[in-house]
């Protein structure tokens, strides 16, 4: 009986005739399920990146498009490649691009800092707040990105410039009887970079702290351990993936971020967005953009490479 | 053994009964304690006295109460009123962080992201003692469970049974004066639990520390304990000697809870200051009992009779009195005994479990024969409640 039952008994399942089809052409479902995010980062992904790849090795011109082919028929039959590397050479000489990744580094860098010291007290609140006020917190940081990201910038503006509303305050109390120079900052940068980004730290953050068993933190304070030295030894590591997840989600937009420095920043607030977009549009260099492009791409994707190695040795120690 | 960890100064108190000297101080002194969460009433006006060298058992079902009572010993929960004395010190504005006491979780708790020498030595790092006679604590405490060359081992790299040893060891590590341990064999199977229930004995008695075990399992309670507390809705029902709480339960609730009990419902017809003879129609007759109860005639009692207290027989007993008559409905073959299912002439059902001295038996009782249960003069508890 038993061992008859798996052949008499027929699944009742629609697609049934699909997966028929398919075979036919030597396909599987699970084929299927892969090809489309494959597909799509091709499309998308790949293919765009090929061709900034490509004219970032080719050479400017003023013409449309602004750059030469890399293929050429000459006249007797004969095809030439040209591969000009002149435009990464152009980025390690002009110390404007080296100043300007270290600058959007920096930037980045003190950005996710901020942001975790500001995000950490707030997920571990929410994390150990009463069931019913957790999501509405939880809501209240999630709440800002029903606006759009632009009009948040832009409020910023209103807030911190020379007649704003930071500075009318200050100076109607009589704290201050000049305005202070705020818009136009580098800490305007910080300011907008940190407020932007701070949903993407609480929330790796919150998650990790929230599974947090309270088990543990009992158990170091029964050993002798108080508060603090609880919260140093055994709440912060047992975080480390939380605060790696949140200060990637940060880090990594901020260094290539372009719509705040330029509302926020001022004129010689270098960041590698807005070097980016001004030679696009106001140089129409697009050979050098594109190697600007993918030079930023290395400095940010490198780093995260070594980290995820040094984690996953870590983890399998 | 590690010599060091032994408490010289003071015989080993297995033996030692200081709970029925009136005069002994009690180490743990529990008042009048009292825990509300809400409305709920945790733990309702609990005293308790506790001695030291003893392993103690709060027993009890869940949401008894027991784990709430641990908790307000290691500083966990606030009494919502009472007083918690350790060692005649009032425990109420002490941390768990300056308590002389130390916990073993259910869950072990054991630091993940710390291997098994570094979970010892937390709590030893925290009193400011130097690294080398942490490492020789560490290699001792090992060595008392058995785990030396486990040191660089992670938590999630132990078996059940290695992790339980580790995270008795690292509650051990500060020499407490008083362990905490809820639910300690839990998350143990079967086997590994009745190895470990000796292990944890011997650890005790050698290291002469006040033991304190929460625990939902009767069997366990019996054999590690030197008294059991049981609990029942935040109240402490019953507190003696295993013997004392199985042989004479004080009411019907503990009688259940620990071992099985039939419980026959019945009336006083005679009272006398030598014997009481209560008549109950469940049994369809009377029990006599070989001593006085203070009680009034006609009241109504209950009495608890454990399986094992009764025989089984074909022909009608020589006696005006404690038996009962009755159908065999199943029998149970267990290996050790054989449990009958007997219904008795009111409808009643009990319990009778007889041991299997025989390798086999042919003219053993068998199924709808008709039975007589009887049992002794003292072979039941009368209760009140």
């Amino acid at each position: 009986m038993i061992t008859a039952a798996p052949m008499t008994r027929t699944p009742r399942r629609p697609w049934q005739f699909m997966v028929g089809l398919l075979a036919r052409f030597g396909l599987s479902g699970r084929t299927l399920v892969i090809a489309a995010p494959t597909l799509w980062l091709l499309v998308f992904f790949v293919i765009p990146f090929a061709v900034v790849c490509k004219i970032a090795l080719s050479e400017a011109v003023l013409a449309r498009p602004p750059y030469l082919p890399l293929l050429e028929w000459t006249d007797d039959g004969r095809m030439i490649l040209t591969l000009n590397f002149s435009n990464f050479q152009f980025l390690a000489q002009d110390t404007l691009y080296i100043a300007a990744y270290l600058n959007s580094l920096k930037i980045a860098f003190f950005s996710t800092v901020f942001a975790l010291i500001i995000a950490y007290p707030m997920a571990y609140f929410i994390a150990r707040s009463a069931e019913n006020t957790r999501n509405i917190l939880l809501m209240l940081v999630i709440l800002p990105f029903w606006t759009s990201f632009l009009l948040r910038v832009y409020a910023w503006i209103g807030f911190l410039k020379g007649n704003g509303v930071i500075n009318n305050f200050l100076m109607s109390t009589g704290i201050i009887s000049d305005p202070l120079p705020m818009l136009h900052t580098e800490f305007a940068v910080y300011l907008g970079i940190v407020y932007t980004y701070l949903p993407f730290m609480i929330l790796p953050l919150y998650a990790n702290l929230a599974k947090l068993d309270i088990a543990m933190l009992e158990a170091a304070a029964d050993l002798g351990a108080r508060p603090m030295t609880t919260f140093f030894t055994v709440t912060l590591p047992l975080s480390i993936p939380g605060i790696v997840a949140g200060s990637m989600l940060v880090f990594i937009p901020a260094v290539g971020e372009f719509v705040i420095p330029a509302l926020l920043g001022g004129p010689d607030t270098l960041m590698i967005g807005r070097v980016l977009w001004d030679e696009f549009f106001s140089n129409r260099d697009w050979p050098v953009a594109s190697a600007v492009a993918i030079a930023m791409l290395f400095v940010v994707v490198l780093p995260i490479m070594l980290l995820r190695n040094a984690q996953s040795a870590s983890e399998a120690m | 053994m590690g010599d060091q960890l032994v408490d010289t100064e003071r015989p080993i108190a297995a033996d030692t009964k200081p709970w029925r000297d009136p005069n002994a101080t009690p180490f743990v002194r529990i008042k009048n304690v009292t825990k509300k969460f809400g409305d709920v009433i945790a733990v309702n006006n609990v005293s308790l006295d506790i001695f030291k060298g003893e392993l103690f058992c709060l027993l009890g079902g869940s949401g008894s109460g027991k784990s709430t009572l641990l908790r307000m010993l290691a500083g966990f929960e606030e009494l919502t009123s009472g007083t918690i004395e350790i060692d005649g010190q009032d425990m109420a504005d002490v941390p768990p962080y300056r308590r002389p006491v130390n916990m073993m979780f259910q869950s072990y708790a054991l630091f993940p992201h710390m291997n098994v020498a570094a979970n010892i030595a937390y709590g030893l790092k925290r009193d400011g003692i130097g690294r080398d006679e942490i490492d020789d604590r560490v290699q001792e405490l090992l060595h008392l469970v058995k785990l030396s060359g486990y040191e660089k081992r992670k938590p999630h790299q132990l078996s059940g049974g290695q992790r339980q040893r580790i995270a008795l060891v690292r509650a051990l590590a500060r020499r407490p004066k008083l362990l905490l341990l809820d639910e300690p064999l839990g998350a143990l199977d079967k086997k590994l639990r009745e190895e470990t229930q000796f292990e944890l004995v011997k650890i005790q008695e050698t290291l002469g520390v006040t033991f304190i075990v929460v625990t939902h399992d009767q069997e366990e309670a019996m054999s590690l304990a030197t008294r059991i507390g049981v609990m029942d809705e935040g109240n402490i029902e019953q507190i003696g000697e295993p013997r004392d709480i199985y042989e004479f339960p004080n009411s019907r609730s503990v009688a259940n809870f620990i071992g099985s009990a039939n419980m026959f419902e019945g009336q006083v017809i005679e009272d006398e200051h030598d014997h009481l003879r209560i008549r109950s129609n469940e049994i369809g007759g009377d029990i006599y009992v070989g001593h006085g109860v203070a009680c009034a005639p006609g009241q109504t009692l209950w009495f608890a009779l454990r399986p094992e207290k009764i025989q089984l027989q074909r022909g009608k007993p020589d006696q005006d009195a404690n038996f009962a008559r009755g159908t065999v409905d199943d029998v149970i073959y267990l290996g050790d005994v054989s449990t009958f299912r007997i219904t008795l002439e009111s409808g009643k059902t009990i319990l009778v479990t007889k041991p299997n001295v025989a390798r086999s038996d042919e003219d053993n009782i068998s199924w709808d024969e008709t039975v007589y249960a009887v049992w002794g003069n003292e072979a039941g508890a009368v209760l009140t409640s």
